[in-house]
C-alpha cells in the first residue's frame, strides 16, 4: 500500500462526506429522503444509474471473468446492457408515472390490498439483502487486499460509510456520490483503454490473437465458466428481466420529475454503461495480453483484482510512480464503487422497511410527514447495521451464489409480479402472492441445492435456475390471479391504473 | 375533484377527466405505442436470446473464426451492443416525434375536464 493511494481514498472520503453533509442539511421531507426531491436531470440520473449499475461485480468482476474465461466475461459484460432495453420499452417511464418512493407503492397502488404489499416487501427485502450481503463482503475482502486491514474491520469501515450516506443525505446524497463515482469510473475506464490500445498500436485484433496464443485455443469459446449449457441459458434471461426487477435500481426512476426525464436518463446509461461493460472485455483480453495468463492466476481470487494489476502495469510498472498512480486511483474508484452501490441498497431496502412496512401496512399511512423522515432515518441505521453483521458472518462463504439468487428472484419473483401489475387487466392480489411465493422459493431453493452452494454434491445441476424459477414464477402469478377469482370492480378500475401508467395524471389521493 | 381513491368496493365516481381512459385519442396513443414497442421487443429478446442459447448449446458455430482470432461468437456480442444502442436512439426518436404528441392530446383534454 502506497501514499498515492491512501490520498487518493482520503480525497474521494473527503468529497462524498462533504456532500452527505450538503445533502443533509436539503433532506427534509420524505420525497426528498426517498426521491431526492424529484429533482434530478436526465443526464444526472443517466451518470447516477451508471453508478448502480456498474457495481464491483461488474467493475472488477466481468474485467476478471474475461481474463479468466475468455468469452464467457464478455457475455457476462453484454447482458447488463440489453437488461436496459428491458428497463426501457417496460418499466421506466410506467414506473414513474404510477409509483412514488418504492415498489411496493405501484403494487399498493394497483392491489388496494394488504396481502398485495406484504408480497411485494418480502420481495424486495430478500432480494435487496441477497445482493448486499455479497457486496459487503466484497468490499470486505477488497479493502483486505489492497489496503492490508483485517476482514471485519474492512466490512465495518463499510457499513460505516454507507449508514452516514444514507441516513443522513437519503437519496441526493447517494445520487451524488454514484454520479461523482460514475465519473471516476468512467475516466478510469477510458485512461486504462486508450494505454491498452496505445500499447498493440490500436488494433483490438491483436489482444484477440494474443489471448487465443498465450491461453489457448479454447478460450474465446463459450463455456469455460458456465460449463452446463443450460447456465448460459438462465445467465441470459436472469440479465434481461432480473436487472429489471432489482429494487435499488428501479427506485431511481423516482428521482425524476416526469417520465419523459425518466425515459432519458435510460437513454443516458445505456451508453455510459454499455460503452464501460465494451470497455471490461477489452480490459481482460489486455489482461491476458500484457501480465500472460499464469500472472492472473495467482493471488487473484475470482479474478478481482485483474484490472487494478493491468492498472498497474500500464502506469509504467511496480516499482514506477505511474504505476503506483495508476493502482492508486483504480483502487480508489473501487472502494468508491462499494460504498456507493451498498448505499443504494441500503437505501432501498429501508423504502421497503419504513414507507412500505411501517407506514403503509402497519399505520395504513396515518403517520405525519417529520415522523416519517424520522422512522427512514433510523430504518437506514438498523438496515445498515444489519447488513454490516451479516457482512461479516459472511467470510469464508461462497458469496457468488448470493448475487445470482438476488438477480435469479428478480427475474423470477420481481419482474413478473410488476410487469403484470402494469399491464394485465385480470392481475390480482393472489397473482401478486402466487407469483412472488413461487418465484421466491423455487429460486432460493433450486440454488441452495445447485453447485454454487453445495459444490461437486449438488442435487440439482445449474449454478442458476432462472430457466426453470422465471417459468415457474408466471405460473404461480397466472394462477393465484385464476385462482383468487374474478373482481369485476377490480378489472373496472383497471382502466383508470392505464390511464396512469401513461399519463401520469393523478388525482390527489393515490 | 371526484375521490378516486375511495372506490375500492362502490361504484367507480372518477371525475369526469378519467373518462379520457375510453376517448379515441388514448386508444390511438396506445395502439401507436404498441406497433411500436413490440417489434422492439421481439428484436431484442431474439437477438440476445438467441446469443444465450447458440452459447450454450452452439459453441461449435459461435467458434467459427470471422477476422484473425475473432470469431462468430464476438462478433454476436458486439451485435448486441450495436443492437441495444440503436434500440436506445429508434425509441428516444419514436417516443419525442410520435408518442409525445399524441399523449399531449389525451393530457390537454383530461385537464380541460377537470382532471389534475
Amino acid at each position: 500500500m502506497n501514499l498515492i493511494t491512501i490520498a487518493m481514498f482520503a480525497a474521494i472520503l473527503l468529497i462524498s462526506l462533504g456532500i452527505t453533509a450538503w445533502a443533509a442539511r436539503r433532506t427534509r421531507t420524505t420525497v426528498d429522503f426517498y426521491a431526492a426531491g424529484k429533482g434530478l436531470t436526465a443526464a444526472q440520473n443517466g451518470f447516477a444509474l451508471a453508478g448502480d449499475w456498474c457495481s464491483a461485480a461488474a467493475f472488477l468482476g466481468f474485467t476478471g471473468l474475461t481474463a479468466l474465461y475468455g468469452m464467457d466475461g464478455a457475455l457476462y459484460a453484454v447482458g447488463p446492457l440489453v437488461a436496459f432495453c428491458t428497463v426501457l420499452l417496460l418499466i421506466a417511464e410506467p414506473l414513474r408515472n404510477t409509483g412514488t418512493y418504492t415498489i411496493g407503492d405501484v403494487i399498493m397502488y394497483r392491489m388496494r390490498q394488504p396481502p398485495a404489499l406484504a408480497a411485494a416487501i418480502v420481495g424486495t427485502i430478500v432480494i435487496n439483502l441477497a445482493y448486499l450481503i455479497p457486496q459487503m463482503a466484497g468490499g470486505g475482502i477488497l479493502i483486505k487486499l489492497l489496503f492490508g486491514i483485517r476482514y471485519d474491520v474492512s466490512v465495518i469501515l463499510v457499513g460505516c460509510g454507507m449508514i452516514i450516506y444514507v441516513a443522513a443525505g437519503g437519496m441526493l446524497a447517494t445520487s451524488w456520490v454514484q454520479i461523482i463515482k460514475a465519473v471516476l469510473m468512467l475516466g478510469a475506464g477510458a485512461i486504462i483503454l486508450l494505454l491498452a490500445l496505445a500499447g498493440v498500436g490500436f488494433d483490438p485484433l491483436v489482444l484477440f490473437a494474443s489471448a487465443e496464443a498465450t491461453a489457448g485455443p479454447n478460450f474465446l469459446l463459450p463455456g469455460n465458466l458456465l460449463k452446463n449449457p443450460f447456465d448460459e441459458v438462465s445467465l441470459g434471461l436472469g440479465y434481461m428481466l432480473g436487472l429489471a426487477g432489482l429494487p435499488h435500481v428501479m427506485t431511481r426512476f423516482y428521482t425524476v420529475p416526469d417520465a419523459v426525464t425518466a425515459r432519458r436518463s435510460v437513454i443516458w446509461v445505456m451508453f455510459l454503461a454499455g460503452a464501460f461493460f465494451a470497455g471490461t472485455t477489452i480490459f481482460g483480453l489486455a489482461a491476458v495480453h500484457y501480465l500472460g495468463p499464469e500472472a492472473l492466476r495467482v493471488g487473484n481470487p475470482g479474478g478481482n483484482l485483474t484490472l487494478p494489476l493491468l492498472a498497474q502495469y500500464l502506469g509504467g510498472g511496480k516499482d514506477t510512480v505511474g504505476g503506483q498512480l495508476m493502482l492508486g486511483f483504480v483502487s480508489a474508484v473501487a472502494v468508491a464503487t462499494i460504498l456507493a452501490v451498498v448505499a443504494g441498497l441500503t437505501l432501498a431496502t429501508s423504502g421497503a422497511v419504513a414507507n412500505d412496512l411501517y407506514v403503509n401496512l402497519l399505520r395504513k399511512g396515518k403517520v405525519e410527514e417529520r415522523q416519517q423522515v424520522l422512522v427512514a432515518r433510523i430504518t437506514a441505521v438498523l438496515v445498515g447495521i444489519v447488513a454490516t453483521l451479516l457482512g461479516i458472518m459472511a467470510e469464508g462463504v461462497n458469496v457468488a451464489v448470493l448475487v445470482i439468487l438476488a438477480i435469479c428472484i428478480a427475474a423470477s419473483a420481481n419482474f413478473p409480479v410488476i410487469v403484470l401489475s402494469l399491464f394485465w387487466r385480470r392481475f390480482n392480489t393472489g397473482g401478486v402472492v402466487g407469483g412472488m411465493a413461487l418465484g421466491l422459493v423455487s429460486s432460493v431453493g433450486l440454488a441452495l441445492i445447485g453447485p454454487a452452494y453445495l459444490g461437486p454434491n449438488a442435487i440439482w445441476p445449474l449454478v442458476n435456475p432462472t430457466v426453470v424459477a422465471l417459468p415457474l414464477g408466471i405460473l404461480g402469478a397466472v394462477f393465484g390471479s385464476l385462482l383468487a377469482g374474478r373482481d369485476h370492480e377490480h378489472e373496472k378500475r383497471f382502466g383508470e391504473v392505464t390511464f396512469r401508467i401513461q399519463t401520469g395524471l393523478r388525482s390527489n389521493q393515490t | 375533484m371526484a375521490d378516486i381513491a375511495k372506490v375500492s368496493g362502490a361504484q367507480v365516481a372518477a371525475g369526469a377527466w378519467i373518462d379520457g381512459v375510453q376517448s379515441a385519442e388514448f386508444k390511438t396513443l396506445i395502439d401507436t405505442k404498441r406497433r411500436s414497442i413490440v417489434p422492439m421487443i421481439v428484436t431484442y429478446v431474439v437477438g440476445y436470446i438467441g446469443l444465450s442459447i447458440l452459447a450454450g448449446f452452439g459453441r461449435g458455430i459461435l467458434g467459427t473464426k470471422v477476422l484473425g482470432s475473432v470469431n462468430l461468437g464476438f462478433v454476436l456480442i458486439a451485435g448486441n451492443y450495436v443492437m441495444s444502442w440503436v434500440l436506445a436512439i429508434v425509441y428516444a426518436r419514436i417516443s419525442t416525434n410520435r408518442h409525445d404528441p399524441l399523449l399531449k392530446v389525451v393530457v390537454d383534454k383530461a385537464r380541460a375536464a377537470g382532471g389534475p
